[in-house]
């Protein structure tokens, strides 16, 4: 079974250093998160773990076995790796593409046999691929193909998973579902897990353990609660982040310090609650016309906060797939009262978020501005209980006075 | 509705396989009726029944002109046709199977310039005509070495600087085979001869060549399709083929040594003949699909068949070298599939 020994590793590209003194150890079920930033060598650790390059000075172990002699094969039975991206120049179909993964047991001439198909098969399953398994491989989206190569990995069955940053191509639905898979093939077949993480919050969440790097050396490495500190990430990443503590699980998230808005200016001030990738080109289309723009509230991972954090908004965040909190409905009421104008997206209302709309009923007053899109049509994206959400926006239209548009487009025009 | 066929095809590779030599051998027998002395097929089957080993017994024995004619002209040139369409087929597939590269070829690696050059060499210095296949595939595989040394960057076979040091090479070589003619005598034999290797023809093949190239053929053949699989699997991308079992390092150096030996021993004995090797991939690719242990015989038959009929038509225009058919045939093909595949099935 599985036992990764990495000791005193450096390594690096021609004469190149890149990993210097590299020291740790994955046993069976263990599920490591290796984070750090650009160039600190989290995918030359997993070209050195697979043998892609060897070590200059100190080992890699499998099962007390030296990786430099091990044969590729023997190599490719206990470890499969998912890399960034894969580009396949001939059409290939996803099958074919997901069988190679049997290839290390296959002899020269073997053909796959009905085993090593309903492995093939059951990975396509758990990957959400099978569908699809007769197209091309050349027809696929970027997410559609990274979920081939994981069906493939999986179908190497692998004693440890590595996983170069294989979830950053994937939309915020297949990557918990991914991740969720993993963590079930953590815990139920005690399957290792080594992954390279961009994203902080997807490493505190699912990781047992991380590693951080920084400029190839060990930074740190724990537990999340001890690697993912506010001193370890402002010498590490250089930015000062809160690091709060998911309120239904208890497992932790990151999110930038929020920045002071500069009123000075005396610019308008727009505050847009949205959610669920409602947003469209909003957010750049404001900031644009040069208003102050803010919006909330928002979960950490979403694609609408991906966005705000790339044009520099300030955000009211809430962790990643949980409920608005009391606070941060408060920190959103704040930001409505403050705001000449607010725009509520066509976001998907449920249980979690109604709260975004109670904040709008209770902040919004005469002087503010309230457009909302595609309110009428409410009840097609309204998954809460008995309706409240309709029932709410009724409220709203019969008691406020506010404008209306179809979709975020318009709004462009309407400011 | 037009990817019928081709599922139809896929789902039975083998029945294909068996289809595609069956054309192999009618065209073989039907090439051999063609010349300036017109043979009817039924008595070129029955001569070639007649000489076959072990067979032939059965069928009576045929004396006389065309028998010569059959035997000693047109059937050694159609065999050492199949033997050189096939060879440089499968050494494209190979090298575009390795490069991962559907412009990959021995043409474009080198491989066919170094031997012209070899060739144009050899008939300058006047050595005999039996050294001239010598003389050419040491210059090949001594431009092919040549151009890996080039491409080989701290240990690693570097894709794109091989590619271009393929290029250089190309430019060089023929270069190098220009000015041997300007500075050749002006006999108009001479000219003759080197110009028929620059173009490349199977004109006054004889037995001796298509025997000496036969074991060369099935050798390098098997051993490009006894790597299929890893072939399949450097499609994910080398470091991913390494992390699933293959032998990067090995396996290049192999398929580039064997697709090499393949197309400097058919330049050699026939010139440069452009395209089969180019072409021949990708019109098996679009008919079988990318998975190599079909792509290999599929291109190896296609060669076959596609360098015996071009070689039948230049008899029939007046013996032209074949590699000016070739070549006249394959790109306007080659730009045909380009357009209509246009990121459609990515080759």
């Amino acid at each position: 079974m599985v036992e990764l020994d990495v000791d005193s590793l450096v390594t690096g590209y021609h004469d190149k250093k890149i990993l210097k003194d590299i020291t740790f150890e994955v046993n069976k079920g263990d599920f490591l998160g290796i984070i750090g930033p650009n160039g600190s060598g989290k995918s030359t650790l997993i070209r050195a773990l697979t043998k892609v390059i060897t070590p200059w000075n100190g080992c890699v172990k499998y099962d007390k076995k030296n990786i430099e002699n091990m044969s590729r094969n023997e190599i490719a039975k206990k470890v499969s790796v998912v890399p960034q991206d894969t580009f396949i120049n001939f059409p290939f179909t996803v099958r074919d593409v997901v069988l190679m993964g049997r290839s290390p047991y296959l002899g020269r001439f073997e053909n796959p046999d009905k085993k090593d198909i309903k492995v093939a098969k059951e990975a396509m399953e758990v990957t959400n691929t099978l569908r699809f398994e007769d197209r091309s491989v050349r027809k696929l989206s970027g997410g559609e193909l990274q979920r081939v190569v994981l069906a493939r990995a999986l179908t190497q069955k692998p004693e440890l998973l590595l996983l170069d940053e294989a979830t950053s191509q994937l939309d915020i639905r297949h990557k918990k579902e991914v991740m969720d898979t993993l963590k079930e093939k953590n815990e139920k077949e005690n399957l290792g897990i080594i992954s390279v993480h961009h994203n902080l919050n997807l490493a505190a969440r699912y990781c047992k353990k991380i590693l951080l790097l920084d400029k190839g050396k060990k930074h740190a490495y724990g537990d999340p609660e001890e690697v993912l500190t506010n001193s370890h990430l402002r010498a590490v990443y250089g930015v000062e982040a809160e690091v709060h503590e998911h309120p239904k699980d208890g497992s932790l998230y990151v999110s930038p310090m929020d920045k002071k808005i500069d009123t000075e200016k005396g610019e308008k001030t727009v505050h847009v609650v949205c959610g669920g990738d409602s947003t469209g080109k909003l957010l750049k289309n404001l900031v644009e016309m040069g208003y102050q723009v803010t919006a909330g509230v928002l979960n950490v991972m979403d694609s609408d906060l991906e966005k705000a954090d790339f044009l520099d908004i300030e955000v009211v965040t809430e962790a990643p797939f949980s409920s608005i909190t009391h606070e941060s409905y408060e920190k959103n009421l704040e930001l409505i009262k403050k705001a000449d104008a607010v725009v509520v997206t066509d976001f998907p209302v449920g249980e979690g978020n109604i709260g975004n709309l109670e904040a709008v009923k209770e902040g919004v007053t005469r002087e503010t501005d309230l457009i909302f899109v595609d309110g009428d049509n409410i009840g097609e994206r309204d998954f809460t209980e008995r309706n409240r959400g309709t029932k709410l926006y009724d409220k709203i239209s019969r008691e406020m006075d506010f404008r209306s548009v179809d979709s975020t487009e318009e709004i462009k025009r309407l400011l | 509705m037009k990817d019928n066929w081709r599922n139809n095809i896929r789902k039975k590779p083998k029945s294909f396989l068996i289809f595609l030599s069956f054309l192999l051998l009618i065209v073989v027998v039907y090439s051999a009726t063609i010349g300036p002395v017109d043979i009817p097929f039924r008595r070129v089957l029955a001569i070639i029944l007649s000489e076959t080993p072990f067979v032939g017994r059965w069928f009576p024995t045929y004396e006389g002109t065309e028998r010569t004619i059959v035997v000693n002209l047109r059937l050694p040139r159609i065999l050492l046709g199949v033997i050189v369409g096939s060879s440089l087929a499968v050494s494209g597939t190979s090298m575009q199977g390795v490069f991962k590269n559907p412009l990959a070829s021995p043409f474009i690696l080198g491989v066919s310039a170094g031997g012209g050059m070899g060739a144009a060499v050899g008939i300058y210095i006047g050595i005999s005509y039996y050294l001239l296949p010598l003389f050419a595939f040491v210059t090949a595989l001594g431009t092919v070495i040549l151009v890996f040394a080039l491409g080989r960057v701290r240990g690693k076979t570097d894709i794109a600087t091989l590619l271009l040091a393929g290029l250089a090479m190309n430019f060089l070589m023929s270069g190098l085979t220009n000015y041997i003619r300007y500075i050749s005598p002006p006999e108009k034999e001479f000219h003759l001869r080197i110009l028929a290797f620059m173009f490349g023809t199977l004109n006054g093949s004889i037995w001796r060549e298509a025997i000496i190239s036969l074991p060369i053929m099935l050798i390098g053949i098997s051993l490009v399709f006894a790597y299929s699989k890893d072939l399949n699997l450097f499609q994910m991308g080398e470091e991913s083929a390494m992390q699933l079992g293959v032998e990067v390092e090995r396996t290049k150096l192999i398929q580039l040594f064997t697709s090499s030996l393949l197309a400097a021993t058919m330049v050699a004995f026939t010139g440069v003949i452009g395209f089969v090797g180019l072409m021949m991939p990708h019109a098996a690719r679009l008919v079988v699909g990318p998975e190599h242990k079909k792509l290999i015989p599929t291109s190896a038959l296609f060669g076959g068949i596609f360098l015996v009929i071009c070689d039948s038509i230049a008899r029939t225009m007046g013996e032209i070298p074949v590699g000016i058919v070739t070549v006249l045939l394959g790109s306007p093909f080659f730009i045909y599939l380009l357009v209509r595949n246009r990121g459609e099935t990515g080759w």
